[in-house]
């Protein structure tokens, strides 16, 4: 297909682009800037020439903010994942199915690499290269479309099963926290027992709920879930995993943990929003360690963004593209997010998100029993707590982010999301007054549908 | 000296049409078929009438009726009532012995019947719960293109480029090719998703009832080329050219198993 | 020969919501129960009258439901949310005290929206996902006992061990009663119909257990009357159905009708508010956690993953179940966004085509519009294993 409507980053970039910081993988290799600048100007164009796409629809557009370093690393990150998991797992990595919304400590821990479902999805799309984003978006609903097949149709999350049965990508255990957030997940979980690949290990860590962070006997069961978990994970990885091997990845998450927090709160801060919403996504979601499938890649990023963030929120400077006083949106809900590009052009900006934010900005306790204190941070997610607990919070957040409206999103087929909706907005409503709104989202695609456009814009218009 | 001569007949009266076949020992004598009205007994004897016509037959001369199709439940001019799905697989059975499985697109469901070498019925799934891969799918989408609905099929053919259409869900998907035709896509290559998408979602319940060939396309909708290929890729599989009007199998179905039932029941040997 | 008895428990049931609020008006409260693991004992032996929240059918309340909750949570669900909202139900309106349980996440999620909407005292009983491990055992052990001292304290008193047992033995033996009625439907020149015992079963939902088991007894000694020895066996005439999947509660007869009407005869089923829950159910020790584990023991529900195909429990009984009632046919039932069942149909049905049992899916809401649809299907479905029982009859002879 004619590659001429591809995205080029300016030449002239290049020089101040390659003056900043290498990137460190956690098996101690490196990609300095110059290596990222090669790789997305000249080999990614055409292995993913998807990801350049100028259409004014698509939601994975990379980000224009080209002066913001991690803008680029982010994108490179994700775009060399097929690259970096197939190297990794070949040096001895297993490769680990996870869920949306949990912490990764324990998996790393144990000598795994742990991917949340979109990752997982990233992974399988850096396997086929060449397309265009029509011929990318097709490949995927059709590999989807396998998982409903073997599983329903009425099915929101399928665990991977498109790729990890249909797709033969080589995950070796599919082991999410399950009952967190979703309540598909466990039943895609055993799913995969009816599937052809057999090879692949199974294990749901189960997590309790109902006041569970109160309940000595749930944390306690928890933290028997996570210790079976790190000792399968080293089965498959051949090495024992010791409490300190937990205690270290505790205390190196927490950082993240940290880094990412302070970076909201300057970010919050700001008169002038720092950074376009898909960056400061980005930058949140990077304490977590999780998006890139290399805890230590995520972090000398996230390090150095802050930095900038840091200068542009002292001087007052306002990321390229966004408008002087946007309506500033937060977004609660799992696994549905509005396309950033069309929300900035409509004059708003995502401000925050609950999911993903509440396991993020929940830091671990770092004396004592490892299992214990990662157990119960675990169960004090405030995305997991009853109704009103997790409302407080989300107001909480709402505050700091200075929010004017809350977007309550969820997929269609979601039973957990969706039930929770209506209670966490007559709550929010209720204690402050700040306009909700609930859309129910059809289906994924690149491309958002106007209907939920026309509905998130017409609430910006009303805010 | 002359044998008395054998006819039975079937009627399966559908939601958009009633259809009669007449059938003469082992060959198909005449047929008949008339858009279905809102009485449903009235619409069968229509096609039947219309059959009994073209065979130069009155409604005396046949030894055996059986009903089928929505109206089966209320057709008095019928000695027995016996699902499409059973006729469906009898009437591909007796015109192809090769079909192994029924692929079904009618105006309000869609089905997948598989059947072994006798045409007796191993498995189906039967989709009407949501409109992907009906007859009423593809007349609103007609209704966007603002073409004919005969003429969405050839129109999809034309397609350059596949696109991706997330929905298969009418009324999401109407709204989704509203907005895609806004983006300036052209209406060939939208077309062409959709009925890959229909293709893909339907392939499912086919999945579920194991599809074997050769495959036997029926229903309204089987006329549209469009859909015929795009069925035939999802599914890897090569449509058997029929030999009568598609849509006239279930009677045909019908007939035969009046054929069989009067046996039993020792009116002729 | 209608069983006399039936007609009595019919009587009973018109009464017992009158009889139920004269009760509370003498201070005895009402703890209305769901979920599959919620051990019904310990409810009975604080002097509580459990009553179990199981309805159906009502495409109305289903829609109020969904306002509440959303429309992507199961019928069910949508319909006792609805049923709150209205209160309009002779049973709901006697509940002093909920108590849900975590086997099923949206019966998880019921519970909230009903907290928090219609300020319900809800208790929770947590169910772990890894039931088989140990460390479940113990989790789960644990909820019973938290489950217990909520209770206790709204009881206020404490949970007398005697007490216990005592209510323990009755249940056993309204489980083992029930067992053995439900063996007469399926048995050949049957005296009650399979649908006469699941209205039987469900009775022991609301009515007063004493006084039930003394039904079911003399339920079981008409039965003993009429027939000696019934005979489990396939006569030619019938397709023999049996239900699996989603649970079909008081008032949703949608399915079962249709199914009688096309000919159809059911002879056993494995769904929740059948016989199911009543089997395997061996308490081994007379405490809370003793109680509660025997429930989570038993055949698991759908809800419950289960990682490993070839041990699962589940599917082993419902092997044993087609076996033992001689079902031609298994009928899959699951109802709109259930996913604990629709997500293991297609397996099901996989599992079950290596025996040569058909399965047909039919996955249904409580609206009326697809009863054609449906008709269609289940009578496709019957004319197939009879189709088939008469080549396979041909072939024998
Ligand atoms: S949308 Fe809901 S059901 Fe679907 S994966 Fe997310 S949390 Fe699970
Ligand atoms: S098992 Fe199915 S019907 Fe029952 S509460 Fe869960 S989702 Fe609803």
């Amino acid at each position: 297909m004619a590659n001429t409507d591809l995205y080029e980053y300016p030449p002239e970039l290049r020089e101040e682009f390659e003056a900043t910081e290498a990137i460190q993988f956690r098996d101690g290799s490196s990609a300095t800037a110059a290596d990222v600048w090669h790789f997305m100007t000249e080999i990614a164009p055409k292995r993913y020439p998807f990801a350049y796409t100028q259409k004014k629809y698509a939601g994975v557009r990379l980000s224009r903010d080209i002066h913001l370093p991690s803008a680029i690393k982010n994108h490179y990150l994700l775009l060399t994942m097929n690259d970096r998991i197939t190297k990794s797992r070949e040096n001895g990595a297993p490769v680990i199915f996870v869920q949306g919304g949990q912490s990764v400590d324990p998996y790393y821990a144990a000598g795994g690499i742990a991917l949340r479902p979109a990752s997982v999805g990233l992974w399988a799309r850096g396997r086929h290269e060449g397309l265009g984003l029509n011929e990318e978006v097709v490949r995927q609903h059709k590999q989807k479309e396998k998982a409903y097949h073997a599983i329903s149709f009425e099915a929101c999350q399928t665990a991977g099963y498109e790729n990890i049965q249909e797709g033969g990508l080589p995950i070796d255990m599919v082991a999410p926290f399950t009952c967190l957030r979703c309540s598909d997940i466990s039943y895609g979980v055993e799913a995969h027992r009816h599937g052809p690949n057999k090879a692949v290990k199974l294990m749901n860590i189960d997590y309790p709920m109902r006041h569970q962070a109160d309940k000595k006997w749930a944390v306690e069961y928890f933290a028997q879930n996570l210790r079976r978990l790190t000792n399968e994970i080293g089965k498959l990885a051949g090495r024992d995993v010791t409490d300190d091997d937990l205690s270290k990845e505790i205390r190196l998450h927490n950082e993240g943990r940290r880094l990412a927090i302070e970076t909201a709160e300057l970010w919050w801060s700001a008169d002038l929003p720092p950074t376009n919403g898909v960056d400061r996504r980005s930058l949140y979601q990077m304490g977590g360690m999780e998006v890139h499938g290399d805890p230590s890649a995520s972090l000398t990023v996230l390090r150095e963004s802050h930095a900038y963030i840091k200068e542009r929120v002292k001087k007052g400077i306002k990321a390229e593209g966004v408008v002087d006083k946007p309506i500033r949106l937060f977004v609660c809900g799992s696994c549905v997010f509005p396309n950033d590009f069309r929300i900035e052009e409509a004059g708003a900006i995502i401000v925050g998100q609950d999911n993903h934010w509440s396991d993020i900005s929940t830091l671990v306790e770092e004396d004592g029993d490892p299992y214990q204190n990662l157990a119960h941070a675990i169960l004090s997610y405030p995305y997991e707590q009853s109704v009103e607990l997790r409302a407080a919070w989300t107001i909480e957040q709402l505050k700091k982010s200075r929010a004017d409206g809350v977007l309550f999103l969820y997929q269609w087929g979601c039973n957990t999301q969706s039930a929770i909706a209506r209670m966490l907005c007559d709550t929010i409503k209720r204690d402050t007054g700040i306009p909700t709104m609930i859309i129910e989202q059809h289906e994924g695609g690149s491309e958002q549908s106007e209907q939920l456009l026309n509905r998130v814009n017409a609430f910006i218009e009303m805010l | 000296m002359s044998l008395k001569r054998n006819f039975f007949a079937g009627v399966d009266v559908g939601s958009l049409a009633a259809k009669a076949v007449i059938l003469e020992d082992g060959k198909v004598f005449a047929t008949g078929l008339v858009p279905s009205g809102f009485d449903s007994v009235e619409s069968g004897l229509n096609a039947l009438n219309l059959a009994l016509e073209t065979a130069g037959l009155k409604k005396e001369d046949l030894t055996y009726i059986v009903g089928t199709g929505y109206g089966r439940v209320s057709a008095p001019y019928a000695n027995k009532a016996v699902t499409e799905i059973t006729c469906h697989a009898k009437g591909a059975n007796f015109l192809h012995p090769t079909v192994r499985t029924i692929i079904d697109m009618g105006g309000q469901d869609c089905k997948a019947i598989r059947i072994d070498e006798d045409g007796a019925v191993v498995d189906f799934a039967m989709n009407d719960k949501c409109a992907a891969g009906t007859g009423r799918f593809l007349e609103v989408m007609a209704g966007v293109f603002k073409v004919k609905l005969e003429d969405l099929g050839a129109l999809s053919l034309s397609a350059t480029e596949l696109v991706p259409m997330s929905s298969t869900c009418t009324v999401f998907a109407e709204s989704e090719t509203i907005s895609l035709v806004a983006r300036g896509e052209k209406p060939a290559n939208i077309l062409n998703g959709i009925h890959h998408a229909i293709a893909n979602r339907i392939s499912g319940l086919f999945a579920r009832v194991g599809i074997t060939s050769d495959v036997f396309f029926s229903g309204g909708v089987a006329k549209n080329n469009g859909m015929k290929t795009a069925i035939e890729e999802a599914l890897k599989v090569t449509i058997v050219k029929p030999e009568i009007d598609p849509q006239l199998i279930g009677a045909l179905g019908a007939a035969v198993l009046a054929r069989n039932f009067s046996k039993k029941e020792g009116l002729w040997s | 020969m209608p069983i006399k008895t039936l007609e009595v428990i019919r009587k009973r049931l018109e009464d017992r919501p009158a009889e139920l609020n004269k009760l509370r008006e003498n201070g005895q409260k009402v703890v209305g129960w769901t979920g599959y693991n919620v051990p019904e004992e310990i409810i009975h032996a604080l002097g509580f009258i459990p009553i179990r929240i199981a309805i159906g059918g009502d495409d109305r309340l289903v829609e109020v439901g969904g306002r509440y909750a959303s429309s992507k949570n199961c019928v069910f669900i949508r319909e006792i949310v609805g049923a709150f909202s209205e209160n309009e139900d002779p049973y709901i309106q006697q509940t002093d005290i909920l108590a849900f349980d975590a086997t099923c996440l949206q019966n998880f999620r019921a519970a909230e929206v009903i907290e928090y909407y219609f300020k319900k005292d809800v208790i929770v009983l947590g169910v772990p996902r890894n039931f088989y491990w140990e460390e479940g055992k113990e989790y789960f052990g644990k909820e019973a006992d938290e489950f217990t001292r909520l209770l206790e304290e709204r009881a206020g008193v404490s949970l007398d061990l005697t007490k216990l047992g005592e209510s323990v033995a009755l249940y056993n033996d309204i489980r083992k009663t029930l067992k053995s009625i439900y063996s007469f439907q399926a048995a050949k020149d049957n005296v009650i119909s399979w649908v006469e015992v699941f209205d039987l079963i469900q009775a022991g939902d609301l009515l007063d257990k004493k006084e039930y088991l003394a039904l079911l007894h003399q339920t079981l000694a008409e039965l003993q009357a009429l027939q000696h020895n019934p005979v489990i066996e396939v006569d030619g005439n019938d397709a023999r159905i049996f239900i699996s999947g989603s649970l079909i509660p008081r008032g949703d007869r949608k399915l079962i009708n249709i199914i009688t009407s096309v000919g159809g005869r059911i002879v056993g089923d494995d769904i929740w508010t059948g016989i199911l829950p009543h089997l395997d159910l061996d308490i081994k020790e007379i405490s809370p956690a003793g109680v509660a584990l025997a429930y989570l023991n038993r055949t698991p529900h759908a809800a419950l993953p289960y990682l490993d195909l070839e041990s699962d429990r589940r599917l082993k009984k419902l092997h044993e179940l087609l076996a033992e009632f001689k079902a031609q046919g298994v009928i899959y039932h699951t109802l709109r966004y259930c996913d604990p069942f629709t997500f293991k149909a297609k397996e099901t049905k996989d599992v079950l085509a290596k025996s040569a049992i058909p399965v047909l899916e039919i996955h249904t809401e409580y609206a009326g519009s697809d009863y054609e649809a449906l008709r269609t299907r289940l009578e496709a479905f019957v004319e197939m294993i009879k189709i088939k029982a008469e080549s396979a009859a041909e072939v024998t002879v």
